[in-house]
């Protein structure tokens, strides 16, 4: 497929940028120095939790790219989405599907701090073979170029991104209310953005819709799908309870969308540029539909685990530390028997 | 995956199997301080009842005793209810609230030898009339921390002697257990009358068994039950059984404790009367009113979307009020606009269900799955809000005389603006309340009689089996096994029941209390400025008076009018009325707190005989109410508004 439009102009990056600004502002807001410490306090979660975010996700995007066929620029994109941490959506997302929301929170947390090493690494890795495909095909035009992942500008980029989340901390530290209002304002701002990135696409490049062929919009919707499935199972092998099972699903699935903006903005240049955001795009709008659908069905399914999970704290709150709740033979399957809820903290609310 | 237990024989034999199938989850926690909640295990509760009971027998409680509990929700209550059943006796209860003259009334018409009182207060009160019960043998204190008077017994020094004999071997509770007929007393209730004196209601273990069974709520021994409402009360009672039939754990709290154990209980199930969902939408309203103007405008969306999804969603699933028949072609018609809207809705319905309503009803403690409203009406806009905001509010209709619940909208059959379907084994008709016609089911009228207004008749296994020693009360109230409601309603054209006031003259207020409006009517029109005059309040906090003036009368006063409708806007009568209805119910005419009343409108016709009145004068109240429904709303709003 031929890709010579441009997709955004001056003023839209400058609005992306801010968008990213605000989000990643948003994300420092409602973290706290405890969830650093909750990470090395029980790392076990955490650790299948990277493994399913660095190990599974990247993997996945490159059988993808690789099935798929796909054109080297979309490829590098889908891997590099495959390779991100994860955002704060799906602590959301974790909330509402009943799953574990201090571990959802400490993934991200860790997730984000590990992609200064990880993100790199696996980019070379998983990339080698579409570079060496784009390099061919430029050098077929008679330039002499090469092409080669801006690795140390990926750094920079990232850790450029990292400066909100630390001011959104701070702003968390000195004020309760402000982060509140830092973490509503980037809730709206991302949802808008995306409209908007769609809407001016639908408008200027029409054409975009029908162009793109159909293995990119089964790249851009399978990445999510497959991270969700495999994250669901592959936790469970681990022995993971359900209620961690649906919080990794959807923080391996769901990726930190606006650091894929800033590194495809900040590292890359034209002509892939325009294709990989492209991708980054259709990527952040199905996500939010697919994790919508997987949302409503781990909390149908997961009512049961939840309730018991939930009535144990409660026990545990009210009648003390040591008070054990038994229920009936029979009652609980055999993969809740050993209390799910022992030793992890109350999920729900955060003071 | 859960089981509930309702095949039983009786009460006593349901509480053995809670303790044998839930044996050491919690039945009830007891409130210490905020994060620090006693629990009681089914099998505690159980051992501690047989030794109770134990105890009790030795005392002289024999099968079919009636006997006391003067207390209002506490632990001990709940162990007294258990011993009481293991005796094969059955208990009187009633809250610290009962007037002296009413709990003298009370022991003395049901025979009570044995009762529990709740403190050292009850105690003295009773003590106090002692002499005139000659029956009364032993007095039981329930509060630990309550110094008991002599003669008096503790709680635990009758488990105690119950303990050592069970040791040595004491089985007569089995025996007593074993001898419990399903249509034996559970409970003698006694409820306040419209003839003065309390009249007791006789319910029977298969009446309380068939309620547990014929429940439509379904839950699991892992639901917590917030218990606000008094346990006496047969609503609460009955909520405290059901979830003893699934193992769930109810945990006591009280009206000043209530929005921080709401927070830390987080309750699945919860039972009230309507004031409580009044106030709490009143304070959510507030909170949505005091915060930041983009959270309200978020609010409003969020409340604007979800109107619009679930009024379509109530549509496409036939659950809408339904009073006139809506044709097929109509619905079908319809039917195609509120697809359309619930499928362009339902996405930012999504999102701001999830970002905005998801924090209002954490408020309400976060894991409320569904509520259950009963002991009066609960107003249509409350009734909606918390639908629409995600809180489904059941309303049930019932009455102590049936056990109480006779219909009640279930989750999958929630029609907001009725009171649901019968539940099962309950058949529900509609008389006509001065001919005695029956006007549903009759195949004589189009649709079988639905949407025919009328007195509510019941007949099913809950209603009553009579009251207590008052046959002649009985036969008007109970008719070849139809329990006569007093309320009146119709059957809508989805089958539920839709409640529209009562054809008995009690006026129950919002805050429960029962009025008699003829002694108040009465009274006014002894002035002779007023001719005929009606109160009304039903389900309101205050009550109001509708005026027939006497115009004559205001003329000779001086007041120049020339009709009743000049005599309507005329301030000058209107202070009169106020002077005169203020003098007539001042509360050293014997008039209570309650019974004053707040605001009056002046009609513009006279009352008449066929119409308003009946052929001895007397008025015609649900045609009054029908006729003037503008003015009777009109007159609460304001009162409503005054008082804020």
């Amino acid at each position: 497929m031929d890709f010579d439009t441009q997709l955004l102009y001056g003023y839209d990056k400058i609005m992306l940028a801010l968008m990213i600004f605000v989000i990643m502002l948003g994300m420092g807001a409602s973290l706290r120095v405890e969830d650093f410490k909750a990470v090395i306090r029980k790392p076990r979660g955490v650790f299948i939790g990277f493994l399913s975010q660095f190990g599974l996700m990247p993997f996945i995007a490159f059988t993808l790219a690789t099935v798929l066929n796909f054109h080297p620029a979309f490829a590098i994109s889908l891997i590099l989405i495959g390779c991100l941490p994860g955002g704060t959506t799906s602590n959301m997302f974790a909330y509402f599907s009943r799953g574990n929301v201090a571990l959802s929170i400490s993934m991200t947390t860790a997730s984000t701090l590990m992609a200064l090493i990880m993100m790199p690494l696996l980019l070379k890795l998983y990339t080698v073979k579409f570079t060496n495909q784009l390099t061919a095909s430029m050098q077929a035009t008679g330039s002499k170029a090469e092409f080669v992942i801006p690795t140390g500008n990926i750094i920079s980029s990232l850790a450029l991104v990292l400066v909100p989340v630390a001011l959104g901390m701070i702003i968390r530290r000195k004020s309760r209310d402000w982060a509140k209002a830092t973490e509503d304002t980037a809730g709206f701002v991302g949802i808008i953005v995306i409209l908007y990135l769609i809407a001016t696409a639908f408008i200027r490049h029409g054409k975009l819709f029908m162009q793109t062929p159909v293995e990119i919009y089964v790249g851009a919707l399978g990445l999510g799908l497959m991270g969700f499935f495999f994250g669901y199972y592959f936790s469970r092998l681990f022995g993971m309870y359900p209620l961690f099972q649906r919080a990794i699903s959807l923080e391996t699935g769901i990726q930190n969308g606006p650091i894929a903006f800033a590194i495809i903005l900040l590292s890359f240049q034209e002509p892939v540029q325009s294709q990989m955001l492209w991708l980054a795009i259709l990527y952040s709008t199905f996500i939010v539909i697919t994790s919508s659908i997987i949302t409503l069905l781990y909390r149908k399914y997961g009512k049961f685990d939840w309730d018991v999970y939930r009535n144990t704290i409660i026990h545990n709150r009210l009648f003390g530390k040591d008070y054990i709740t038994n229920y009936p033979k029979g009652f609980l399957p055999g993969r809740l028997v050993n209390d799910p809820s022992q030793d992890t903290e109350p999920a729900q609310k955060r003071k | 995956m859960s089981e509930r237990i309702y095949d039983i024989a009786n009460m006593a034999e349901f509480y053995q199997q809670a303790a044998e199938k839930f044996g050491t989850l919690p039945a009830f926690a007891i409130r210490e301080k905020a994060l620090k909640w006693n629990p009681v295990s089914y099998y505690d509760l159980y051992e501690q009842g047989i030794n109770l009971a134990t105890g009790l027998i030795e005392l002289g409680v024999e099968a079919r005793d009636h006997v006391g509990i003067f207390s209002d929700n506490r632990f001990e209550w709940i162990l007294s209810d258990y011993a009481v059943q293991f005796c094969g006796a059955a208990d009187v209860p009633r809250g610290h609230d009962v007037s002296d003259e009413e709990l003298f009334y009370i022991m003395e018409h049901a025979d009570i030898r044995v009762t529990f009182v709740e403190n050292k207060a009850i105690q003295d009160r009773i003590l106090g009339f002692r002499d005139r019960l000659p029956l009364l043998r032993e007095i039981i204190m329930l509060n630990p921390k309550s110094q008991p008077a002599e003669g008096i017994k503790t709680i635990q020094e009758v488990i105690l002697l119950g303990k050592e004999l069970r040791q040595q071997g004491d089985r007569r509770v089995e025996e007593r257990i074993d001898g419990i007929q399903p249509d034996d007393l559970f409970t003698l209730i006694y409820t306040s009358g419209t003839t003065g004196q309390p009249k007791g209601v006789m319910l029977t273990h298969s009446n309380m068994i068939s309620q547990i069974r014929n429940l439509p709520v379904h839950h699991n021994c892992t639901d917590r039950v917030l218990s606000i409402l008094p346990v006496w009360h047969i609503f609460e009672r009955l909520i405290e059984m059901y979830t003893i039939s699934f193992g769930g754990c109810t945990y006591y709290s009280s009206v000043q404790t209530l929005a921080d154990d709401m927070r830390a209980v987080e309750p699945t199930f919860m039972a009230s009367a309507p004031r409580l969902w009044e106030n709490m939408y009143q304070r959510i309203l507030k909170g949505v009113k005091a915060s930041h103007p983009v959270r309200r405008v978020l609010f409003n969306i969020a409340y604007f979307l979800s109107r619009q999804y679930k009024t379509s969603q109530y549509f496409i699933t036939n659950k809408y009020l339904k009073i006139h028949r809506q044709p097929l072609w109509r619905h079908l018609l319809i039917l195609p606009f509120h697809i359309i809207r619930r499928v362009i809705v339902m996405p930012w319905y999504g999102f701001f269900n999830a970002a905005v309503l998801e924090r209002i009803r954490l408020s309400a403690g976060g894991s409320l799955k569904m509520t259950i409203s009963g002991g009066g009406a609960l107003p249509n806009e409350v009734d909606r809000f918390f639908n629409f905001i995600g809180i489904e509010v059941l309303e049930g209709y019932g009455m102590t005389e049936s056990t109480p619940v006779i219909s009640v909208r279930s989750g999958n059959n929630l029609v907001v603006g009725t009171v649901g379907p019968p539940i099962p084994e309950t058949e529900v008709r509609i008389i006509d309340p001065d001919t005695n016609e029956v006007l549903f089911p009759n195949a004589k009228f189009p649709h079988n009689g639905k949407s025919k207004r009328g007195e509510i008749c019941v007949r099913g296994p809950q209603v009553m089996k009579g009251y207590y020693r008052n046959p002649e009360l009985t036969k008007l109230t109970l008719r070849n096994g139809w329990l006569h409601t007093g309320d009146l309603g119709m059957i809508t054209y989805n089958d539920c029941l839709k409640i529209l006031g009562r054809s008995k003259a009690t006026i129950v207020l919002s805050s429960g209390e029962n009025v008699e409006p003829e002694p108040i009517e009465m009274r006014l029109q002894q002035s002779q400025f007023i001719d005929h005059c009606m109160v009304v309040g039903q389900d309101k906090k205050f009550l109001n008076a509708l005026i027939v003036p006497v115009l004559d009368e205001f003329r000779q006063n001086g007041v120049e009018v020339q009709s009743f409708k000049d005599l309507a806007n005329n301030t000058e009568a209107q202070k009169i009325i106020r002077d005169e209805i203020k003098k007539m119910t001042e509360s050293n005419n014997g008039f209570k707190r309650y019974e004053q009343i707040r605001d009056f409108r002046l009609l513009t016709d006279p009352f008449q005989v066929g119409h308003e009145l009946t052929n001895l004068y007397k008025i015609k109240r649900h045609v009054v109410e029908q006729k003037y429904n503008h003015v009777i709303t009109e007159l609460t709003e304001k009162t409503a508004k005054n008082k804020n």
